[in-house]
């Protein structure tokens, strides 16, 4: 059982880009149209903006603020599928014999994302990259709790997740829209809530996007939005419970 | 665009044409090809580009101009300081491959 404490949190979504917009979504979740929208990230010059890939954009959008100049905070991004449109990109340039491009090659690796916040903000400790399953959100929190166990002031967390590729769509069924949740966890202020592992023995695909929930991410922001009760996030064998406290 | 570079001379035709594939190649923001000077450094404190954009702009522009770079030649480093050299490398192995 691991505690957090939700310090501060920022999201970004294709036409959701403030925090009045997020309550209305968590007040009335609906599919967003997503045309590839993505932040300018204006906040930095356009030399350093050259190379941040959609997903980059919508990382360090959501998260540019969390973190005060002055401070040295760990960071814990998490994204279940990555960059798979770059990927795919990639390997349709390998099939058509096309020499890579080196910073797409450069970049095709899951902790590039990581590295550019690293670079872009002066932030010299440790990062982490992290994908796992449809419940990805509740294992970068863990990873966040232990941080913060290890003596972290504050740990960021993203969880990042971009539209398919249109090749992969058929595999991909828990990315509704692409979007980007940035959470500070403290270890003393801000919302707190418990977070509970159970074996799931049940059904195993109770907690699949595909059949109508919400990805974990969204689903907690509507929740923090929203004040609601527990959340319960099943996935395969694991029963993962969010309970708030006061 | 179009108009004016039927207008100049081929060199500052090809040097126009060259700064605006560093645009695109290098997916730069809030500047024209007519912004960058041909005699500016296009590396370190000129434009400020680093070594994996002089990877990806060879990779341009052997895609463009059908040319080869060698990635070993020691004049490479010249040859990709500003956008004048780079057009006068390139109008010569133009001419050296159809020679």
């Amino acid at each position: 059982m691991i505690d957090v404490r939700i310090e501060q949190w920022r999201a970004w979504a294709p036409g959701l880009d403030n925090e009045d917009a997020w309550r209305a979504w968590a007040e009335a979740p609906h599919k967003l149209p997503d045309n590839g929208e993505q932040p300018n990230c204006d906040f930095l010059p356009a030399m350093q903006r050259r190379r941040l890939s959609r997903l980059a954009r919508m990382t360090l959008e959501a998260a540019w603020p969390l973190c005060d100049e002055q401070e040295q905070l760990p960071l814990v991004f998490a994204s279940r599928h990555g960059e798979s449109p770059r990927t795919y990109a990639l390997l349709s340039d390998l099939v058509a014999e096309e020499p890579l491009s080196p910073t797409q090659f450069g970049l095709s690796v899951h902790n590039a994302i990581a590295g550019q916040w690293s670079m872009l903000r002066g932030q010299r400790g440790e990062s982490v990259a992290i994908a796992g399953e449809a419940d990805t959100f509740e294992h970068a929190m863990l990873e966040a709790a232990m941080l913060l166990t290890e003596g972290a002031p504050a740990v960021i967390v993203v969880i990042a997740e971009e539209r398919p590729a249109q090749a992969y769509e058929p595999w991909i069924h828990d990315v509704p829209f692409s979007y980007a949740l940035a959470l500070r966890l403290g270890g003393s202020a801000g919302r707190h809530w418990q977070l509970r592992l159970e074996r799931n023995t049940g059904d195993t695909h109770a907690g699949d996007p595909s059949i109508g929930a919400w990805p974990h991410a969204l689903d907690f922001l509507r929740a923090l939005h929203t004040g609601s009760a527990s959340l319960e996030h099943i996935w395969k064998t694991r029963r993962w419970i969010w309970q708030p406290l006061p | 665009m179009n108009d004016l570079s039927q207008h100049v001379s081929s060199p500052q035709k090809l040097q126009l044409e060259i700064a605006q594939l560093i645009i695109d190649t290098l997916n730069l923001e809030d500047i024209a090809a007519a912004d960058i000077p041909a005699d500016q450094p296009l590396f370190g404190a000129g434009l400020g580009l680093d070594s994996v954009d002089a990877l990806e702009l060879a990779l341009a522009l052997q895609k463009r101009y059908e040319i080869r770079i060698a990635s070993d030649s020691k004049d490479a480093r010249q040859h990709f300081s500003t956008i004048a050299s780079l057009a006068a490398f390139v109008q010569a192995q133009r001419t050296a491959c159809v020679a």
